[in-house]
């Protein structure tokens, strides 16, 4: 059996686990939960032994590497880590609650993939890949990173839990219109070459707002709300618009063996050479989070009845933070003793460097504002969002905006 | 008399107030996530050329004033780093004696007042005796793994312990090896250097080209303490760093993947360098086959594969290995001639001339024809030697033939004898990466105990736990009390399941 058709399979049963998380929540049949419990160790089995299959595939090619060294690998390997800590919290937590949650997203993730079917083809790797800390290096990475993921997907439960009223419909209009006027006014800049000032000044402006909510977010509960509304926005956005570009990919466009996805990301929607096309885009997305807000307190009752309360969710959310910050730290440190035997430099401020860096910061302040301030809840929920936002700049953001050491084919 | 405090005891008192606060430290980890987003932004170290077509004039001005194309180098920058790290130690040092008092503070019996304060406690009353409780007490923490001392007197009986003590010093690990990283970080700079040396074939050099000066030497010398080693350029070229020896490169080559059907696919899978190191008098050290991501290292310098390129005009040999068949390995004569050129070869009694080198040939597997392909950058993906055999010292030609890489010698000859392409050696240097950095290990010690030191803060826990058995109005009355100072909901867990176990 080759391993595509295996990861087909777990693929399969990962959508199985999925509907039965789902209808476990909505029919409260603790039969339905174990079922579904089943089917997720069954599919999770079959991944692993697809990995491994995948592995001895490259040495049958003469290859032989870790599977571990492109996009496609590297986000199945994200897909497992985050299953096998999924179980880990089911075993642990015993509650099923987070199923529903955490299955979708493998599923969507392994789903993309397949669609897309496209650079799945075992590539050799360039010489300066070829190191066994290569190997380390992603794999603790992506532990911690996926610990991070179940942290991030905790800290919105609690944070839409803990919001009592949605607000004024003013706050929603004020964010859209916000948009819409960053939008227009980075388009007029970026037309006069001024796309860094632009980004730079958003960034800021971002980096304020998040501030704000982590300093004084306890006093504006539908700030906080708006800020949910965004990061769940953002979360959904992306992974249909991935979904999208994979399925336009597919269909219209021939792409290589091997040549990077990174150069068509968002090609179907958001930077398609059709104006409409974009207008589409960002209209559906500005769609989006007005349907997210409006309807967010309904999900909240929803979910009221099925998720533990939430002293034990903000626990969750530090013990994942906690598990994912040595995670990440090692991930650095591997990478940097990686990059000392490559290149005698164990530090070179690389724009992935300084982000994972970045993200460090922003964890090592979560860890600090628990530990020495005492910090709980919401405003802990919020540090850890923005650190998961910080993680997926970390991990996609920086390949696909920012160049890098990380993004070269060759040597020179 | 009065005590007054002087200045300097104020000043300093709070200066030291100023670095311990926690808060400092957090509003310089986002000061410093904040600013290191623009260097991520910006390209760092392009051409000024690269940034003139991507900013306007008074943007390029504006971010070179402030440092943007060099942030991480930058005066401000640095100091950010510096104050962070004072911060640390401050921090450390101001916490380190509660700390090291709650290590090293012995065992006491509790008392009623105290007993308030902690967060999990139960009484448990035990009809079968003080003896009895005793006994039962000390079975069921010895079973919980609990080292205990006992404490008491005519009324009371306790049992005083504690578990995971030393998992306070988590931090204090954590914040050391940041410090030590910090520290290795700055011996590389001083006393290391960053070069590079581009080495042709067959050439030695007892110098490197520096792109970082060490910064003391450049410190003494401008002090007129001791002068530089560094020989500076004459024509702006850069600065030489004499390493003490002479490196030689042998050889440099590429290899690359070979597709199913045999043939290079020009995509690289190896790059390696065969270098030397001779000393001052000339005599042979070592020699090491370096790759990417295996350098040699002598006397502290390191020397990493990291490019290569051609020699203008140079022309290169072809090195071939010539064997009778069924011959052993040992017999093999070694041929070396120049492009064009003819040579006698006499232990087959035979003239090769070399009729034409390319770097990449194709052999057609089905018609056996031979195809020539352009290469970028220098690269020989596939050399291939056109070659003229004649009998004897070159009469008339006997035959043609063509010598590939990948064929290692394989194909059959009309003759009673094999022919292998070794290299075209000579038109080639190996781009190397030299560092010097006497601070890596220091570097290095910080990694293993940040890998540590986190794990440590997080998942161990100090639990102290308190078992009082006392006599009261005739009842034995046994007060379980515990805390922990981390994980709260396991240590609730194991402080129950005592707490039952003594009820029983």
């Amino acid at each position: 059996m080759d391993s595509s058709l295996l990861f087909n399979i777990a693929t399969l049963l990962y959508l199985a686990a999925m509907v039965l998380y789902i209808s476990y929540l909505a029919f409260k049949k603790n039969g339905i939960g174990q079922v579904a419990s089943i089917v997720t160790y069954a599919g999770f089995a079959i991944q692993t032994f697809a990995l491994l299959t995948r592995w001895r595939e490259s040495y049958q090619m003469d290859i032989g590497r870790i599977p571990l060294s492109n996009l496609y690998e590297s986000l199945v390997f994200f897909t497992w880590s985050t299953v096998l800590l999924y179980i880990i919290i089911e075993f642990k937590y015993k509650t099923r609650a987070f199923g529903a949650f955490v299955l979708p997203v493998a599923f969507l993730a392994l789903a993309f993939i397949n669609v897309a079917g496209i650079s799945n083809d075992i590539t050799p790797l360039v010489p300066a890949l070829k190191s066994n800390w290569l190997f380390y290096h992603v794999l603790i990475s992506f532990f911690g990173y996926a610990a991070f993921g179940v942290a991030f997907a905790v800290s919105m439960i609690y944070l839409l839990l803990d919001t009592d009223e949605r607000g004024p419909v003013v706050n929603i209009v004020a964010g859209i219109v916000a948009l819409l006027v960053l939008a227009s006014v980075g388009y007029v800049m970026a037309g006069n070459g001024l796309k860094t000032a632009f980004w730079l000044g958003l960034g800021v402006l971002v980096l304020a707002w998040f501030i704000f909510l982590i300093v004084s977010g306890a006093k504006h509960k539908a700030q906080i709300y708006l800020f949910w509304s965004f990061c769940v926005t953002l979360a959904i956005g992306m992974l249909v618009a991935l979904g999208i570009d994979f399925l336009y990919l597919k269909a219209f466009q021939h792409i290589e063996a091997g040549e990077s996805l990174k150069k068509h990301l968002f090609e179907a929607t958001f930077v398609n050479p059709s104006t409409p096309v974009v207008f589409i885009s960002w209209a559906a997305v500005v769609g989006l989070l007005f349907l997210i807000w409006f309807q967010g307190m309904r999900l909240k009752t929803f979910l009221k009845q099925y998720v533990p309360p939430l002293n034990q969710l903000d626990e969750v959310t530090y013990r994942m933070i906690a598990v994912g910050f040595p995670l990440l730290t090692g991930g650095i440190i591997t990478g940097a003793v990686w990059a000392n035997s490559a290149w005698g430099t164990y530090w070179g401020w690389d724009p992935k460097e300084t982000w994972s860096l970045i993200t460090w910061f922003v964890y090592a302040i979560y860890l600090h504002a628990r530990y020495v301030r005492g910090w709980k809840g919401s405003q802990m929920a919020v540090i850890s969002a923005v650190g998961f936002l910080a993680v997926i700049f970390t991990y996609l953001g920086v390949n696909l905006v920012l160049s890098g050491l990380h993004s070269y084919g060759g040597m020179n | 008399m009065e005590n007054k405090k002087g200045f300097v005891d104020i000043f300093s008192e709070r200066v030291w107030k100023f670095f311990s606060s926690v808060k400092l430290a957090v509003v310089l980890l986002i000061i410093l996530a904040i600013v290191s987003v623009i260097g991520t932004v910006i390209a760092q170290n392009e051409a000024p050329e690269k940034y003139l077509q991507e900013y306007s004039q008074a943007f390029v001005n504006l971010f070179e004033v402030l440092g943007f194309f060099d942030m991480y180098h930058t005066w401000w920058f640095v100091l950010l780093l510096f104050l962070l790290t004072a911060n640390l130690t401050v921090c450390t040092l101001d916490r380190l004696p509660p700390t090291l008092k709650i290590i090293t503070a012995p065992l006491k019996p509790i008392e009623d007042e105290s007993l308030k304060a902690l967060p999990f406690k139960r009484e448990i009353i035990i009809k079968a005796g003080r003896g009895k409780a005793e006994e039962l007490s000390v079975k069921t923490l010895t079973r919980h793994r609990y080292r205990f001392i006992t404490t008491g007197g005519p009324d009371e009986t306790q049992l005083v312990t504690q578990k995971g003590v030393y998992s306070r010093l988590g931090y204090i690990i954590t914040h050391v090896s940041i410090l030590l990283v910090f520290i290795g970080a700055l011996l590389g700079a001083f006393f290391g250097f960053k070069a590079f040396l581009n080495l042709p074939e067959g050439r030695a050099s007892k110098v490197v080209y520096l792109r970082n000066e060490p910064m003391w030497d450049k410190i003494m010398d401008t002090l007129g303490v001791a002068k530089s080693p560094v020989i500076p350029a004459a024509d702006g070229g850069l600065p030489a760093m004499p390493i003490g020896y002479y490196v030689v490169c042998d050889s440099f080559d590429v290899d690359y993947y070979i597709n199913a059907a045999g043939i290079p696919t020009g995509m690289p899978s190896e790059y390696h360098s065969t270098l030397s190191v001779y000393d001052l008098q000339e005599r042979k050290i070592l020699d090491k086959r370096i790759r990417v991501n295996d350098p040699l290292s002598y006397h502290g310098i390191t020397f990493y594969q990291s490019s290569f390129g051609a020699i203008p005009e140079g022309k290169g040999k072809i090195k071939l290995n010539v064997r009778r068949k069924n011959s052993p390995a040992a017999q093999t004569e070694p041929v070396v001639l120049d492009p064009g050129q003819a040579v006698y070869v006499p232990s087959i009694d035979r003239t090769f001339k070399a009729l034409s080198f390319n770097p990449y040939g194709i052999r057609n597997p089905a018609t056996g024809q031979v195809q020539f392909f352009q290469t970028e950058n220098n690269e020989f993906i596939n050399p291939t030697v056109e070659l003229e055999v004649s009998r004897g010292k070159g009469s008339k030609p006997l035959y043609k033939t063509f010598i590939m890489k990948t064929e290692a010698g394989e194909p059959s000859f009309p003759e009673d004898y094999t022919i292998e392409f070794v290299e075209y050696w000579g038109a080639r240097y190996t781009g190397l990466q030299v560092t010097k950095d006497p601070g890596v290990w220091v570097v290095y010690t910080g990694f293993i105990m940040l890998c540590v030191g986190p794990v440590i803060a997080f998942f161990g826990s100090h639990k102290k736990l308190w078992v009082r058995i006392q006599d009261r109005k005739g009842q034995t009355v046994v007060t379980v009390a515990g805390s922990a100072n981390r994980n709260r909901i396991g240590f609730e867990r194991e402080f129950n399941k005592i707490a039952d176990e003594l009820a029983k």
